[in-house]
């Protein structure tokens, strides 16, 4: 029985385990204009990554998206995952339907929905412009307010779902209790139901923020020419810049900070759990 | 029907013993229960007995034959699980027919049958019906009927009527013990609620930390509790620390209780039924504490000391002296010695 | 209390609107009859859907997408699933470890694990002399990073949820441990297993990091062909294609919903 774990894992093992050990080792390579990639070890990749402010604007706008992204989806997230949990019968089934539909239509086909909504002729400015409110359109589209709007759209689903199933295994006499000695609604979301959801909390976000770390539609559609985030940017040294030891190594840079900063907020999130 | 024998079983898991040298005995088609508290060895006993659980040590004879080694598949027991564990995937006739089905039995061989066993635990008109369609009681019926069909050496039940509404209880009771007999399956029952086991038992055995405390018939471990544990779970019992000095049995708080029978005894027993109320000259005088209505019955608590004892009687009619008693009266205890046991441990 | 409710009542209207309405808007928007997106339209058409239809790369990247999505869920599901069940059943040791490393391809950004693959390819590609990058089996090769994780995610969670005591039931009705598995486990385990083989196939229908890299000309996805497109305009043809993309994911989800409910595993 235990062998039946053999043909997954020494799949998972040849298509990623190795890829990476070899993409590690070439990002301690350098970079040669006429062969491409020399063989040497030298750390001179990650420190331009590190010290370039080039990069380093890169990265920090990176991580202000997807930390502003993540928190807005667990802020908004909370109300529908509640619906949907606390939800009985037919309806149930087809709320979940349709919460689970974007999540499956694709990232790169909502990202052209954003863009039809937000752009100069789309939904939003000619709405506005009907009702006599600008004569110029605003500029909504090419703005990191439209790459955190659309980034908190396409990840919504997720939080949803993961958040209604831990709600939907709290008792909802819990809740009742805590109406029947006397809290109020608010009150009690916040000094029951929230402490209890803390796990899904914890689990949808850390989805949702490798997600928001890992986009590459979204800003690239979305935030227009001048705006960078670290997806698009790895994928240019590759396919633009060719200088792939750099490249692997802004890779691993990615990796290693989306890894640690999920696991330092799922240990703050855990602590407060334990506390509370 | 076949014989069940339990010869020095033995379970351990790991440092933890969860049943200890156990021995039992079933004739053919008797009924016996297992009874006792959570986690006393009685669920592992019965799945070693079914084959899910293979014994340390000791074996397990089904007529005389030795089936200890021999997968679950290739005894003729048939178990009803406690959650009745039936296929979801499968109508209620293909539940009931999974079983000939595995012993190879032609296909309108197998139908005729289980439409006869449906038909005994009067379902056949819903075999066509999947599980989740049926209510608790016809799905428990549907469990009994998979076994039924099978013709078993040995029925065994896991809790079977813990999952049913407490009206329902007593209608599934019959018909089981009913079934049982008219069938003359050998049964082994496991239960935790004395109640079941007493009223559908040929024997009893009490099971508690893994040993056997305490076999035989309702009776004898009613009237005849070997310890005071005993005493304590089958059905209720007031059990008194004390012992015996100078001619009464004293207890702890130093009231004098009459009977020396065993010199040694640690414990004195007494039913709560078996005691009358009087006045306080005419018995063990003590202090009414609390009088809990019953509907037929009314339950005393009495301070003997400061000791509770437990007094139940019939509901006193409205000119009965009893009628008229209060918390905080003083009143008397009265009782036959041979009703009281006294017991060593 | 009042404003709790108001809270309450608006997230939600924003939440499903800012998901849905974009999906929505490529719906609608691809009946205008103008070539450039605006609103109000001047009037509806259905021109862009044959604009759609007889353009190459749309269609090949059609075709490309649901061969990759078919055969990597062909691959992942049986060895995912046979992973699941040694996970959830087996005495194996390092449990978590292994759990954690076959949904490693979740945890691990698509693009970096796209790129990886994309340095081994060449790799191998210089070493066998043969082409990797930019062929079919490549991308299967890729896409089953996708469908071996979400089948383990999918059916641990479904054989979690499965009662041992009616597999029990069966060996002691006399079913040998192999029938007991063709009979019951695995009947048991079929609305898991079809929405596992479900989210695969979606998951790699619709992905564009992992494989933005191990494209090449004449061998392009569904979604890389409109991205590279996106990156010029969106037009009413590309919301031609994206409505006929959101119809195709609809159907099966509804296909699947007649035979397992979705809502359940989720």
């Amino acid at each position: 029985m235990a062998k039946l774990v053999l043909p997954a894992g020494l799949l998972v093992l040849a298509l990623l385990g190795v890829p990476m050990l070899l993409m590690l080792r070439y990002s301690f390579n350098s970079f040669d204009p006429l062969y491409l990639m020399k063989e040497a070890f030298t750390f001179g990749n990650y420190a331009r990554a590190v010290v370039d402010p080039y990069y380093q604007k890169i990265l920090l706008t990176t991580v202000a998206v997807a930390l502003a992204s993540t928190l807005l989806t667990t802020l908004l997230a909370y109300g529908p995952a509640y619906w949907l949990a606390r939800m009985e019968g037919r309806w149930k089934s087809k709320l979940t339907i349709l919460t689970m539909f974007p999540l499956l239509v694709g990232g790169v086909v909502r990202s052209a929905g954003y863009m039809a909504l937000l752009s100069s002729d789309g939904l939003i400015n000619a709405t506005l412009r009907g009702l006599g409110l600008i004569t110029v359109p605003l500029q909504l589209l090419y703005t990191p307010g439209a790459v955190v709007f659309a980034t908190v759209g396409i990840v919504l689903p997720y939080m949803i779902l993961t958040l209604a199933s831990v709600i939907e295994s709290i008792p909802r006499q819990v809740e009742d209790a805590a109406a029947n000695l006397g809290a109020r609604p608010g009150t009690a979301f916040i000094r029951v139901l929230m402490p209890l959801s803390l796990p899904g909390v914890l689990a949808g976000s850390t989805l949702v923020f490798i997600l928001c770390m890992n986009a590459y539609a979204t800003p690239l559609l979305l935030g227009g020419p001048q705006f960078q985030m670290m997806a698009p940017a790895v994928y240019d040294q590759f396919a633009r810049a060719s200088n792939w030891p750099f490249g692997a190594a802004l890779a691993f840079l990615l990796l290693v900070v989306t890894v640690a900063l999920t696991t330092l907020g799922s240990s703050v999130i855990a602590r407060r759990y334990k506390a509370g | 029907m076949k014989s069940l024998e339990l010869v020095n079983i033995r379970k351990e898991y790991g440092d933890a013993v969860a049943v200890d040298d156990m021995n039992m005995t079933i004739r053919k088609g008797e009924l016996v229960s297992l009874l006792g508290p959570s986690g006393c060895g009685k669920t592992t006993t019965l799945r070693m007995v079914a084959g899910f659980v293979a014994p340390s040590a000791g074996s397990v004879l089904i007529d005389g034959r030795d089936v200890t080694h021999r997968p679950p598949y290739e005894r003729n027991t048939a178990l009803v699980f406690q959650s009745y564990a039936l296929f979801p995937h499968m109508s209620v006739a293909q539940n009931v027919a999974f079983g000939l089905e595995m012993r190879r039995m032609p296909r309108a061989e197998r139908e005729a049958k289980s439409l006869e066993a449906l038909r005994r635990v009067r379902l056949d008109h819903l075999a066509e019906r999947y599980p989740r369609q049926l209510s608790g009681g016809q799905q428990q019926r549907v469990a009994l009927a998979r076994g039924l069909v099978l013709n078993p050496d040995v029925f065994l039940l896991d809790e079977p009527l813990s999952n049913l509404d407490a009206k329902l209880r007593a209608e599934v009771r019959s018909e089981i013990r009913g079934l049982q007999q008219a069938l003359e399956l050998t049964t082994l029952m496991v239960t935790h609620d004395q109640e079941e086991a007493l009223t559908m038992s040929d024997g009893l055995v009490l099971m508690a930390g893994g040993r056997v405390r305490q076999s035989g018939s309702a009776q004898d471990l009613y009237e005849r509790p070997a310890d005071a544990f005993v005493a304590d779970f089958v059905g209720r019992s007031n059990v008194l620390e004390g012992r015996v000095e100078g001619g009464s049995f004293r207890m702890k708080d130093g009231t004098a209780l009459p009977g020396t029978a065993v010199p040694t005894a640690r414990y004195y027993t007494l039913r709560p039924e078996k005691i009358a109320l009087t006045s306080p000259d005419q018995g063990v005088p003590g202090t009414l504490r609390e009088v809990l209505y019953l509907g037929a019955q009314t339950e005393y608590t009495v301070l003997l000391g400061t000791t509770p004892v437990t007094v139940i009687r019939a509901t006193p009619g409205p000119d009965d002296t009893l009628a008229r008693l209060r918390p905080g009266d003083p009143v008397g205890l009265r009782w036959n010695s041979a009703d009281a046991r006294l017991l060593d441990s | 209390m009042r404003l709790t409710s108001l809270i309450y009542r608006g997230t939600i209207v924003i939440a499903y609107t800012v998901m849905l309405l974009p999906v929505l808007l490529l719906v609608v928007t691809s009946f205008f009859r103008d070539a450039i997106i605006a609103f109000p339209p001047t009037g509806l058409s259905l021109e862009w859907y044959r604009n759609a239809l007889t353009r190459d790369e749309f269609l090949s990247g059609f075709l490309v997408s649901v061969k990759v999505a078919a055969i990597a869920t062909a691959i992942g599901v049986p060895t995912g699933t046979a992973a699941a069940m040694a996970l959830v059943r087996s005495r194996l040791r390092f449990k978590a470890a292994i759990t954690t490393f076959l949904l490693g391809p979740i945890i691990v950004p698509g693009i970096v694990a796209g790129i990886a693959l994309y340095l081994s390819y060449l790799a191998v590609q210089n070493r066998l002399d043969m082409d990797i990058v930019g062929t079919l089996p490549g991308l299967i090769a890729a896409h089953v990073l996708l469908t071996i994780p979400w089948t383990v995610r999918v059916v641990i969670s479904g054989l979690q949820g499965l009662d041992r005591s009616v597999e029990e039931a069966a060996l002691n009705l006399g079913a040998r441990p192999r029938a007991v598995f063709l009979r019951v486990t695995l009947p048991m385990m079929r609305p898991a297993i079809v929405a596992a083989a479900m989210f695969s196939f979606i998951q790699s229908f619709e992905n564009l990091e992992l494989t933005l890299l191990l494209v090449g000309p004449g061998m392009s996805t569904l979604p890389i062909a409109m991205m590279n497109y996106l990156e010029f305009q969106v037009d009413p043809t590309l919301a031609a294609v994206a409505t006929l993309q959101i119809a195709v994911i609809a159907a099966m989800m509804l296909i699947t919903d007649r035979y397992v409910k979705l809502s359940r595993i989720v």
